[in-house]
């Protein structure tokens, strides 16, 4: 079975969240502060994180962050402010996606939830190469050289997206299509958050991009094998 | 020149050290020459007083040798007279001079012997006219002030003093005494130098005293405006110094405590801004939370209501309903707090604004279950790239269709788009039920309805086109109305296509091309 684990301080909510995700098929873990968070994250590690920004004790994002230190799992914030400074700040701590509160409708979450689960990819296989990265999609692993990059399973999506069609210049849109599995949107701040923090661990030097390529006023595409 | 005229204008300093030096300039000079008339007329009175006295002595002796040579022939006569004319005449020093003349006076009948001498270097027409026929009238000595004019050419003021004289068997003849005034004349010019050059310099002192006074009073005043002028651009914890108890520190005393008041009344409605922000931040979240536990147990209802009776299952249809519709006012309800605390940000990237607006139609018409009119949009450009807040002209264009489809009654709705270098205009057109004027006024007010009695199709909020405004007027832009009763409305939106830049025309009037009839009113 697949564990979610739902971090939320509202008991109703959470208990709600227990009842759409266990009717889906789906085992829960309900947790309702930020400093036990890590504790049930460490004793039963789940397969999915959903976190709300708001916390007692410590706040989401930094339990985003603790999380993210020791584990590349899709972490899905919760946010009930639609602030974009939140969002960003969450991102940034290293979640996947952001689903704010209300969501549009049960589905919606379902269907999320099920993209940052879905083992990537599976269109391709074998081995990929951007500049002087090489991917190997089959085992999930990342390497300049011989040194191993850690990548969180949507970075990993993402430079797959971008390295299986060296090339092509991806739209923002596109890559939330693509990567995120969303429909009809235009938050791009998905796609700018994450190209940054890619960026930050696969080019040597960030502001001066090798791998992921910006193509002004369109979007992103692969850098040249060189 | 005009330097000077703008420094006068704009220069306090400038004006009040130049009516300064002006006024000091007049004193001076008005001082000055008082000072040395009088100096003049004392020199010269004591001058006149020794010179008549030397004269009379002069003369009386002169009267003597005449007496004197009586007996004697008329060379020997001659000879004694030229002798007393060059004892009594001082030759060589100049400043000192002193001419000794015998002139005859002219009579009808010339005598055979004539006695008329001089000094020789001396031109006895410099004798002033004037003063012979009063010398030839009075038997007392007469004096005037005249230039003597010597034959080695020099001209010199002199006083001329002068006598009637008989000589026996010779005649009337006038004896007149040159003194030269060459060493008073030195003495005042030396006079009017010493004055002239201790006037200037005073003058100049005056000035610069002024200056240094104005600079004291100046300073503060500018360094005052200085400090307003900061304050204006906001740095409000700018203050003037107070180094003393005078005007210019009470001056500084009431502006600081203007500048404190202000800066606490700003601060104070910063604070009410910041409360108002946390107040919309706080609703959001405390409001957001149980509308998602409601939306996801009304949904987990509506998804089983198969099972319930048909009451029970309609109820479960309008709960579901009326959450969408909460939740829609919800969100512009803080779209609009967002506004009035101005904490609305702008968020550009660049995109392409007719795909945009091609996807906005295609989904109201994939979404609505009513049947929809059409929607033609229309450009003569394939793809018009704007740099703007995309989430934002996606809000407004869904808030214009929106609007253009509930009041289109069932005809075509046509957007617009016209782009130029600088701004793109996007007009949405209806021909259904259209506006009056008094409805154009108040379009855009929050909850105005243009006909409330009509049953809303879409169930707006009532807020959407004031949010648009809003949206638009965020990125210096504009939206306009236009509407005309039974012949439909149109909107035109109007942006910069760089974000933050603002527009200088409109790419589409208000006034839609198609709109033929006279214009009666507006």
């Amino acid at each position: 079975m697949t564990l979610i684990m739902v971090v939320d301080d509202d008991q109703d909510l959470s208990e709600m969240l227990g009842i759409v995700l266990t009717s889906s098929g789906f085992d829960v873990d309900l947790v309702s502060r930020g400093d036990e968070a890590l504790e049930v994250f460490r004793n039963n590690p789940p397969d999915l994180v959903l976190l709300d920004v708001m916390l007692p004790g410590i706040d989401g994002i930094e339990v985003c962050r603790l999380i993210r230190k020791e584990s590349m799992v899709p972490i899905v914030m919760l946010s009930a402010k639609g602030e974009t400074q939140d969002i960003v700040r969450g991102l940034e701590a290293g979640a996947d996606d952001y689903m704010q509160k209300p969501f549009r409708d049960k589905a919606e979450l379902i269907a999320r939830i099920r993209t940052r689960l879905r083992r990537t990819n599976s269109d391709v296989t074998g081995l990929l190469s951007i500049g002087d990265i090489s991917i190997d999609v089959t085992a999930h692993e990342v390497r300049r050289g011989t040194k191993l990059i850690q990548l969180t399973r949507l970075e990993f999506d993402l430079l797959v997206a971008l390295a299986k069609d060296p090339g092509r210049v991806f739209t923002r849109d596109a890559l939330l299509s693509e990567v995120w599995g969303y429909r009809q949107t235009t938050d791009t701040r998905l796609v700018n958050v994450h190209v940054q923090r890619l960026r930050s661990k696969v080019e040597h030097d960030a502001d001066r991009p090798e791998i992921v390529m910006t193509v002004r006023g369109v979007g992103y595409k692969a850098g040249g094998n060189s | 020149m005009n330097r000077l005229q703008r420094s006068l204008k704009h220069s306090l300093a400038t004006r009040v050290i130049l009516s300064t030096v002006l006024l000091s300039l007049s004193v001076v000079s008005l001082v000055g020459s008082a000072l040395y008339s009088r100096l003049a007329d004392g020199i010269f009175a004591t001058s006149l007083n020794s010179s008549l006295a030397e004269s009379r002595y002069t003369f009386f002796n002169a009267e003597y040798q005449v007496l004197a040579s009586q007996s004697l022939s008329v060379d020997e006569r001659k000879k004694a007279l030229a002798e007393f004319v060059v004892s009594t005449s001082t030759q060589g020093i100049n400043e000192e001079r002193r001419e000794v003349i015998f002139v005859r006076t002219p009579t009808l009948i010339t005598p055979i012997n004539s006695y008329e001498m001089s000094s020789d270097i001396i031109k006895v027409s410099s004798i002033p006219a004037d003063l012979r026929k009063r010398v030839q009238e009075s038997p007392k000595p007469q004096h005037a002030y005249a230039l003597a004019r010597y034959n080695n050419g020099t001209v010199v003021d002199s006083l001329f003093v002068g006598q009637r004289i008989s000589i026996p068997t010779g005649g009337r003849y006038e004896v007149y005494i040159v003194f030269s005034l060459k060493s008073q004349s030195v003495t005042l010019d030396l006079i009017k130098n010493s004055l002239l050059i201790t006037g200037i310099i005073l003058v100049l002192l005056i000035g610069l005293i002024t200056w240094l006074v104005v600079r004291q009073v100046v300073r503060p005043v500018r360094e005052a405006a200085r400090i307003a002028n900061q304050f204006t651009r906001g740095d409000f914890s700018q203050r003037m110094q107070v180094v003393s108890t005078d005007e210019m520190a009470t001056l500084a005393n009431s502006y600081n405590e203007m500048a404190l008041s202000i800066e606490q009344q700003i601060s104070r409605l910063e604070n009410l801004s910041r409360v108002q922000q946390r107040f919309v931040s706080d609703v959001s979240h405390e409001l957001r939370t149980p509308l998602t536990t409601l939306r996801m147990a009304s949904e987990v209802i509506h998804n089983q209501r198969n099972s319930f009776d048909p009451l029970v299952a309609r109820s479960s249809e309008l709960l579901v309903a009326q959450l969408d519709r909460f939740e829609g006012l919800l969100e512009d309800l803080l779209e609009v707090s967002r506004f009035d605390a101005e904490v609305a940000v702008l968020e550009p990237v660049e995109f392409d604004v007719i795909s945009l607006i091609k996807r906005c139609a295609a989904d109201f018409e994939v979404a609505s279950n009513i049947s929809t009119p059409e929607i033609q949009v229309k450009s003569d450009q394939g793809a018009v790239s704007i740099n703007a807040d995309i989430r934002r002209v996606e809000r407004i264009m869904r808030n214009l269709l929106s609007n253009a489809l509930d009041h289109a009654e069932g005809k075509k709705v046509v957007v617009n788009v016209i782009a130029t270098d600088s701004e793109v205009g996007i007009g949405v057109r209806d021909y259904g039920s259209g506006l009056d004027e008094s409805a154009l006024i108040r379009v855009f007010d929050r909850f105005w309805r243009a006909d409330p009695s009509r049953a809303r199709v879409r169930g707006g909020t009532g807020l959407g086109l004031s949010i648009a405004l809003e949206d638009a007027r965020l990125h210096n832009g504009e939206l306009d109305a236009w509407g005309r009763p039974g012949q439909g409305a149109h909107f035109v939106l109007t942006l910069p296509r760089k974000a933050g830049e603002l527009i200088d025309s409109r790419p589409i009037k208000v006034i839609p091309k198609d709109f033929h009839q006279e214009v009666f009113y507006q």
